[in-house]
């Protein structure tokens, strides 16, 4: 019951009044961040990060404010859904499915209502689930060597692109381009000076905050002058609240098999919140059969995924937090906040920085309470902000892109690199280079070279070691596996959801 | 349809891994002499997989996303000038005057009003030094109108 111990130290950690206030923000802004089109999670935890720095916060207070903001924002990615009919995210495009129907039938409030619920039931199923599994497989990671950990690596990049990727050769570009811009500056183990073509501030290697602020905040921006949405969506009408708790009884079951479905797709490399939705919502719909009136405004049509995608949240988490290896763009931007803030992910955190880990684990409980008392009489407001359009909204989160990478160093330099990593962002975007494998590669390629140098040592220079044993060997199968799937079943799952939803956001 | 997207993708990726594959093979040997594992072994071996990949995209290249063109091209370089010209202006002009400029044309450009675009910016730039340089006390620069 060591677990149970840790787990209530962790919620000393959360309750304190300070962190406690940094939760309840974090879970507001989040809403807001997920409920806005074109403002997607790991762009708006990624516009958060230089701000938590800026603010001198204590790591475990930073870490709260991001956990808390990433779970908001899978809460806010519903109400676009359901009110507009655009997920505000890529997981919540299942929700429109259901949701839009029920809008349009005069009950907007009582979808979203019952979104809420089942969020909050996703949230607490997968925040149960990262309790019980992340120890364990913390512990089973501690058994990792360097060869097993560099085919980690290797899996984790494999699975990036998902099952839903389309090209996974673009995959690998875009990862060994990540990798290789991480090699950049001066050599740690030899101090061999790499790729800084004596320009100094090139030394100490290239940030990848401003990277990722640059990459999505920036690529963002020029996306949306591309596509003129700039005026935004009409208004939407909310009305009144009409939900029974029997109504609400009735979706219970719904909502902890989705919870379940979704927290196991979100430990998953590869799944995601986005396979979690959509499985939590197809197998809801098959086990209904005719008792169910699913893609017609049937609450549990809405239940199913938005438990599904919460649950998948809170499972992201758990290879984020143990392994050091994160599925989801989501998660690699909060690693990036770990890294930055000097903590090593991985089995080894578990012990060493057991307050953060917890005080996080119970900032998700909490931040699961808040949203849900925060979104049933706040859902009024969210939407008033839903009708601010993007010409003046896009502008405003760039200037605090800005102001965020500034206040970090206070060099116009960084700002530079920004611009240009944002261009590059939306010409990669163009030709359909996905993103996240870029910024997975720029955190991970030093522990990568440094296992991979470590393994070789060991071995004398043999590279035989790097699948030396079974364990490393399964690794490396599976990230065969992970690589060739988006060939055998993703044109099939891709059609089936692609079926459902027309546009959405890069990354989840 | 078109594919000349990923093949001049795949032409410039190759170029650079390359490039970077031959960049790594320059550097002096590290104090101490040479080991098993070098600076250059892992560059080297991502090259080899940029080259591979980017051979891959040459001869099975995707069909072409639509790039924008004409009045939309220029806009998306307005845009990027707008952005450049920001991080240029924000110490030389202060904070405040620049970002007003930034933001109102931003907003301008995405079609909002002139006026409301750049109240807009007025408004956001001042609430956002006031947070920051009264509230959290980091410094954003003042420029000449706030000079002491």
């Amino acid at each position: 019951m060591e677990t149970l111990q840790f787990l209530i130290d962790g919620f000393a950690v959360a309750l304190t009044p300070y962190n406690l206030m940094f939760a309840l923000f974090g879970a507001f802004i989040g809403t807001l961040i997920g409920a806005l089109p074109g403002l997607g999670p790991a762009n708006g935890v990624a516009i958060l990060i230089p701000l938590a720095f800026t603010l001198g916060l204590p790591p475990e207070t930073a870490m709260i404010l991001l956990t808390s903001v990433y779970a908001g924002a899978m809460y806010g990615g519903r109400i676009s859904s359901i009110l507009l009919n655009i997920p505000g995210d890529e997981p919540a495009m299942m929700t429109c499915l259901d949701g839009y129907p029920m809008a349009q039938k005069g009950r907007a409030a009582d979808a979203l209502a019952i979104s809420a619920i089942a969020s909050f039931s996703g949230g607490l199923i997968g925040t149960l689930g990262l309790i019980l599994l992340a120890p364990v497989l913390a512990r089973f990671a501690l058994t990792f060597g360097p060869a097993e950990y560099f085919a980690l690596f290797m899996l984790a990049f494999a699975t990036l692109g998902g099952i839903t990727g389309k090209n996974p050769v673009k995959t690998i570009v875009a990862a060994a381009l990540g990798v290789m811009i991480s090699t950049v500056g001066i050599d740690i183990a030899t101090g061999t000076q790499r790729y800084t073509f004596g320009v100094l501030e090139l030394f100490e290697g290239i940030d990848f905050i401003l990277a990722i602020v640059g990459l999505f905040a920036i690529s963002e921006l020029l996306f949306f002058i591309e596509s003129k949405a700039g005026a935004g969506r009409e208004q939407v009408q909310v009305g009144k609240l009409t939900l029974t708790a029997k109504e609400v009884g009735a979706t219970v079951p719904t909502q902890v098999r989705g919870g379940i479905l979704g927290f196991i797709s979100g430990v998953l490399p590869g799944a995601g919140a986005s396979l979690g939705s959509f499985i939590s919502y197809t197998l809801e719909k098959q086990y209904l059969g005719k008792r169910g009136r699913f893609g017609e405004g049937d609450a549990r049509g809405i239940a199913a995924p938005e438990a599904g995608n919460n649950g998948a949240s809170s499972g992201a988490l758990v290879p984020m937090l143990t392994l050091g290896v994160p599925g989801s763009g989501t998660t690699a931007v909060l690693l990036a906040m770990l890294i930055s803030l000097n903590i090593t992910p991985g089995p080894l955190m578990f012990t060493q920085n057991a307050d953060i880990v917890w005080g996080v684990i119970a900032a998700l409980l909490i931040g699961n309470v808040l949203l849900l008392v925060l979104n049933i009489p706040l859902v009024g407001f969210f939407v008033k902000l839903l009708s601010v359009p993007p010409m003046y909204l896009l502008p405003i989160v760039t200037m605090v892109a800005f102001v965020g990478i500034y206040s970090i160093s206070h060099s116009t330099f960084d700002l530079y690199f920004m611009i240009a990593f944002g261009i590059a962002g939306y010409i990669l975007r163009k030709l359909e280079i996905p993103l996240v494998p870029i910024i997975l590669g720029m955190l991970l390629g030093p522990e990568m070279e440094k296992n991979l140098g470590h393994a070789l040592v060991l071995s004398d220079g043999d590279w035989g070691i790097l699948w030396g044993s079974p364990l490393a060997i399964g690794l490396w199968g599976f990230a065969a596996l992970g690589l060739a799937a988006p060939y055998l079943i993703g044109p099939l799952l891709r059609r089936r959801m692609g079926a459902a939803i027309k546009e959405g956001p890069e990354s989840d | 349809m078109s594919n000349r997207g990923d093949r001049v993708l795949g032409l410039i990726l190759l170029v650079l891994a390359l490039a970077y594959g031959w960049g790594a093979q320059q550097w002096p040997e590290p104090f101490g002499g040479a080991e098993e594992v070098g600076p250059e072994t892992f560059p080297t071996l991502l090259a080899i997989v940029l080259g591979l990949s980017s051979l891959y995209l040459m001869f099975k290249p995707d069909p072409d996303a639509e790039w924008p063109l004409g009045k939309t091209a220029a806009e998306l370089g307005l845009a990027m000038v707008i952005l450049v010209a920001y991080a240029f202006l924000l110490e030389p002009l202060g904070f405040i005057p620049a970002t007003t400029m930034a933001v109102g044309a931003l907003s301008w450009r995405m079609g909002a009003k002139l006026l409301p675009a750049f109240m807009t910016g007025l408004i956001s730039a001042v609430v956002v030094f006031v947070i920051f340089n009264y509230g959290l006390s980091l410094s954003l620069p003042a420029g000449p109108l706030g000079a002491e």
